[in-house]
């Protein structure tokens, strides 16, 4: 008797402990399943988009791209200018009387500088690209900040801003990169880094201090890695979590169906593109490359296998990217789906049947090997014989990055100015992945890189983009939106770029 | 020749002659897991025709559609890109099988021959082969998969020697025992003076003593390859995309597993029920063949 | 008996200095550049010839080899490409909750598989038998990452009675995760952190140690069932032993050197088990960090998580041998 009374006390204590302590916000914590981690201490050693999202919201950043302005703010910079005169000099206004967290020291241009120099001379960098295009920063006074480009680059705030990371000089040289990187990550952003634990999670905590925060915006936020989106909509539906970045198309439906939280869609800043090397045939005929363009359906991709959470790209960049312009996209950059032609351009290029593999990754973008599983049977319907290949994600890299691979289906990220990575992919001397070399395309992407002016700059892109799209080196299909999975329990909106802000989020009380 | 018989005779282990019986076979082990072989067998060797669709057949529009049992066409419901489940599955058979007797042959020739020379010749042989065994044996078994994997890349022929890298090690041990205890007999000095060379003696008098150990190893290291090719599919290590394999229709819906849940369930069951058959037809034939190796539960010895 | 001991233990480690070799090879040769891979896509040709400089990846092959194998059997395993960290360190934090996720799961398989083994062996053919055998089967011929996912879907998602996945709830770890999280919770007091690591490591350890299950259960029943018919068994019944004490503890203990023998031997798949099992489940342990070395071809991580893994089966085995030569004197000197 008194075994089945025990039994019964025992099974009421488990199930009070097992009712799940997360529920969420209690005191306005709000737990983030994300889907990479941050691998080191030291700030400038990742390069991974999670990695700048908490840097700059820990320690700092000049500015950001805002979205809903489609237009780059000021974060720790207040203003910004080019030089009339010399177009390779900028000169950025610092916030006056920043503090930072802890102990309240103020943000100077020596601080920018020190970093600067750190990005370049940190053995464990791999932020350098970020400051590629710059040839120097000094300091001017306590508040301005020079910086001289190498060369005329319009698109420089694409480059610093987002990914820039300001650290303390003084907290460096008093303490040595090592522990200054585990113990003094202070900074000037409105959340403190409370813990870190490599490959895991990511803890951060409110500076009430800080003008940026406001009392709604959540204390304690953790971003805790979840691979599998499987196990992130499960959190999240489990209360586990009150974010679930990213997603697939296929469980968007459970996540909108789920009681207490509801899908968030935003669009994204990665373009997904099927590239062909010019350097191996068949490939080096232009009419066969443009025959893919038309050959696939990439609506019905879209529709089917997508769930429609994609949009098609009609030119190399989409809405979310600055510059986009919707008309002159819609009247000439848009390839329609059309077999027909598609099969007269490959009778017209003399493709001889040859067998061509299509390279996929697996696993790395969203649903990569379903939709280049679709593309197949259009390949083929046209004469392309086709087999696709689903080589495991380091080869595959190690042969695109040394331009081995003829045919391939990637996707190219943390496009906001599209300047850099059609420079990356389509210039003679870009990197090898493509090798393409196209005269037309250079004129056009060294004109836009040094106009300055807005509107003209504009005109120059669409120049490009034309040239880019006749000369096929690649058929640009879709860019993923980007699907969250949010708990009712607070308001956020996910920026196009994946980043989480803190500030951007409020708790619902 | 009559030498040979001779000595084949002196050399068997005092057992009972057996006649060939019916009745042991009707054990249940043995029945329902030969049954469930035996379909497997049938279903890949006759997939072409036994399939309803072409298992790589895309069809767009249906995509994902729920399993339609006895109500439509597809009948255990269709993949991401419209691929019928069920003949995927056939195919499916067809591979595993092709995989499961490969490796098992290969691993069997490799570690019977290895095994008996190793134990036959002893000395400096022996050592050296079993200083190779202990190494490849000490290697964790997956990691040696996935590194061949992705040094060699896809294809079926890697895949296959893969997962023959880690299996002929049992047979290697059984025929090594035997030969050990073997060689030291009166028969095989009778032999090599009779002029028997060493081949000769290996192959007519070591080996077939090791058909009894060898079946049950075999069958079990059927099941294991079985899960194994499933595991290295898991892990996008196997074979391209247009040979539809258990595992790599596991690995594609997994991602759908919550809403789509026949992607996965299907495949999976198969593996499963495959991999059972196998098992309780090798445990019914080492209790029929081999009382002595009912020791271990692994079939190993 | 010591001279034995010290003979097999030096022959040990050619075998651990073949296998780390052979890894090393096969790491090198396989296609795929670390720098490649762990930079951002954006970097440079530059900054990648910088990453391998950095990381001694432009030397010729032998003169890394040869640096290679002088650290190791110096210790040294060398600095992770991708977490700036002693591999030493890396690997270190992430073992406990392997090793824990291991012991877990081996006293599952042993908590069903031995009694079920046991009771299936003392009455052959009857119900027991036939349910306990149906486990066993169950057992081995499961594939655990497909049970795994199968038991997210239905235990995590649908019945939400246990987390999907993880090690632990925030908040309520209170940082002792990266050790042995349920001892060192339940050492300090912590009854509440330690019931938080239990629940969330039921589901992989039932999904890793079912195949294990499965095979003690049974070895355990042939074990038994081959005691039942001693001499001393009967002797015992004669005597008017009660029943269940001579299954659990005559019959018992006199099958369980087969059964240790066994499970010993099987403890090294049971470790590769868990390098998928801990993917499955995103479980911090050193086999989901092996294969995301693997993925990103951070080669000394890889050679250092190969050397431990092979060091812990050599060892595994090694004392199994023990075990089996000190209770069987006939296997001890002979071989």
């Amino acid at each position: 008797m008194s075994w089945k009374r025990s039994a019964i006390a025992f099974a009421a204590v488990v199930a009070a402990l097992g009712a799940n302590a997360q529920t969420a916000t209690a005191g306005g914590r709000v737990t983030i399943g994300v889907t990479e981690t941050i691998a080191s201490y030291d700030p400038y050693a990742d390069s991974v988009s999670l990695a700048y999202g908490i840097w700059c919201q820990v320690l700092g950043c000049l500015g950001v791209y805002d979205f809903s302005k489609s237009d780059y703010v000021g974060m720790l910079a207040e203003s910004w200018e080019v030089d009339k005169a010399d177009p390779t000099i900028w000169t950025f206004h610092l916030r006056h009387g920043l503090k930072r967290q802890n102990d309240g020291k103020e943000l100077t241009a020596d601080d920018v500088v020190f970093s600067f120099n750190r990005v370049n001379t940190d053995p464990a960098s791999q932020q350098k690209q970020n400051v590629a295009p710059v040839k120097e920063m000094s300091a001017v006074d306590k508040y301005t900040v020079r910086v001289v480009t190498k060369e005329p680059t319009a698109s420089l705030l694409e480059y610093l801003f987002d990914r820039f990371i300001i650290t303390g000089k003084d907290l460096y040289e008093k303490y040595g990169a090592n522990e200054a990187d585990r113990k003094y990550l202070w900074g000037w952003g409105p959340y403190k880094l409370k813990e870190l634990q490599i490959g895991q999670r990511i803890v951060l905590e409110k500076d009430s201090a800080n003008p940026q925060v406001k009392p709604e915006n959540p204390d304690t936020i953790i971003f805790t890695i979840m691979r599998e989106p499987e196990q992130r909509v499960t959190a999240l539906i489990n209360k586990e979590i009150q974010v679930a970045e990213f997603i697939p198309p296929q469980l968007a439906q459970r996540v909108r169906e789920a009681k207490n939280a509801r899908l968030v869609e935003s669009s994204s800043v990665e373009i997904m593109f099927l590239a062909m090397s010019p350097k191996y045939k068949p490939w080096d005929n232009v009419k066969l490359r443009q025959a893919v363009c038309y050959a696939i359906n990439r609506d019905a991709i879209i529709k089917s296998i997508l769930a429609g959470q994609a949009d098609r790209l009609d030119g190399p960049i989409g809405p979310a990217q600055y510059s986009y312009d919707a008309n002159y996209a819609k009247t000439n950059l848009y390839i329609p789906y059309d077999p027909a032609k598609a099969k007269e351009l490959v009778k017209e290029s003399g493709y001889t049947g040859e067998p061509v593999d299509l390279y996929t990754p697996v696993g790395r973008y969203i649903d990569d090997k379903e939709v280049t599983q679709a593309m197949i049977p259009m390949l083929n319907a046209v004469g392309i014989n086709a087999r696709l290949r689903t080589p495991e994600w380091a080869t595959l890299w190690a042969d695109v990055q040394k331009g081995k691979t003829a045919f391939y289906y990637m996707g190219r990220g943390s496009v906001v100015d599209p300047s850099p990575a059609l420079s990356q992919y389509f210039e003679t001397g870009g990197s090898p992945r493509i090798g393409l070399s196209d005269p037309s395309i250079d004129k056009a992407l060294a004109a836009e890189r040094v106009e300055f002016d807005p509107t003209s700059r504009k005109n120059e892109l669409n120049v490009a983009f034309k040239a880019i799209e006749d000369a096929a080196p690649a058929c640009f299909m879709w860019s993923h939106r980007m699907l969250h999975g949010i708990s009712n329990t607070i308001e956020f909106q996910p920026d196009p770029t994946g980043r989480i802000f803190g500030t951007h989020i409020v708790v619902k009380q | 020749m009559a030498v040979d018989v001779a000595v084949a005779d002196a050399a068997r282990p005092v057992r009972a002659r057996r006649r060939f019986a019916i009745r042991p076979l009707l054990k249940p082990k043995i029945v329902l897991g030969g049954a469930i072989v035996l379909t497997l067998i049938v279903a890949g060797a006759l997939a072409p025709w036994l399939a309803p669709f072409d298992p790589n057949a895309q069809n767009l529009d249906l995509a994902l559609k729920p399993p339609q049992w006895l109500l439509g066409p597809h009948v255990l419901g269709t993949d991401a890109v419209g691929r019928d489940i069920f003949s995927r599955l056939f195919y499916g058979a067809r591979v595993s099988l092709v995989i499961a007797v490969m490796v098992v042959l290969i691993s069997g020739v490799i570690g019977v021959t290895l095994g008996a020379i190793s134990g036959y010749f002893a000395g400096i042989v022996d050592f050296l082969i079993q200083k190779l065994v202990e190494v490849v044996w000490a290697f964790p078994p997956l990691l040696l998969a996935i590194a061949i994997m992705a040094f060699l890349g896809q294809g079926l022929r890697n895949l296959i020697l893969a997962l023959v890298m880690q299996r002929w090690i049992s047979y290697c041990r059984v025929a090594r025992g035997q030969a050990l205890s073997l060689r030291t007999r009166e028969f095989v000095d009778a032999a090599r003076a009779l002029g028997a060379s060493n081949t000769r003696i290996i192959v007519r008098h070591i080996v077939p003593n090791l058909f009894q150990s060898a079946v049950v190893i075999g069958t079990f290291a059927m099941a294991s390859a079985i899960i194994s090719e499933a595991a290295l599919s898991f892990l996008g290590l196997g074979v391209p995309p247009e040979i539809p394999t258990w595992g790599s229709m596991l690995a594609d819906g997994r991602t759908y597993i919550s809403t789509s849940w026949w992607l996965a369930l299907f495949p999976g069951l198969c593996i499963f029920f495959t991999v059972l058959g196998i098992n309780l037809l090798g445990d019914g034939l080492r209790d029929l063949l081999d009382p002595r190796l009912k020791r271990s539960g692994t079939g190993m010895g | 008996m010591a001279g034995y001991l010290l003979r097999r233990v030096i022959g040990t480690i050619p075998v651990i200095l073949l296998i780390t070799s052979l890894v090393f090879l096969l790491i090198h040769a396989a296609p795929g550049d670390p720098a490649d891979l762990l930079l951002s896509d954006q970097a440079t040709s530059q900054d990648i010839a910088e990453a391998r400089h950095r990381w001694g990846l432009d030397q010729p092959f032998y003169v890394q080899y040869s640096r290679f194998i002088v650290n190791v059997l110096k210790g040294d395993f060398g600095t992770s490409f991708r977490y700036s960290d002693p591999v030493i360190t890396v690997i270190g934090e992430r073992l406990p909750a392997t090793i824990e996720l291991a012991i877990v799961s081996l006293l599952i398989a042993i908590a069903l598989g031995l009694p079920l083994g046991v009771w299936a062996g003392a009455k052959p053919n009857s119900w027991a038998d036939n349910l306990g055998s149906f486990f066993g089967f169950f057992g081995i011929s499961m594939p655990n990452f497909w049970f795994g996912i199968m038991l997210i879907l239905v235990v995590a998602g649908y019945l939400n009675w246990l987390p999907s996945s993880g090690r632990s709830t925030y908040g309520i770890a209170r940082g002792s995760e990266t050790g042995f999280y349920i001892v060192a919770s339940l050492l300090a007091g912590n009854f509440l952190a330690a019931w938080d690591g239990v629940r969330h490591i039921i589901l992989p350890a039932v999904a890793l140690g079912t195949n294990m299950m499965g095979i003690i259960m049974r070895v355990t029943r042939s074990a038994v069932l081959e005691v039942m018919h001693e001499d001393f068994v009967r002797t015992a019944r004669a005597k008017g032993v009660a029943e269940s004490t001579v299954l659990w503890r005559h019959v018992l203990r006199n099958a369980l050197v087969p059964v240790i023998t066994v499970a010993g031997l099987e403890l090294g798949t049971l470790l590769s088990g868990s390098i998928i099992v801990e993917t499955v489940f995103a479980w911090p342990g050193s086999g989901s960090l092996l294969i995301s070395a693997i993925e990103s071809r951070d080669y000394p991580l890889i050679t250092g998580t190969v050397i431990i893994y092979t060091l812990a089966f050599v060892a595994i085995n090694f004392m199994i041998d023990i075990l089996y030569g000190f209770v069987d004197p006939r296997i001890r000197f002979g071989k």
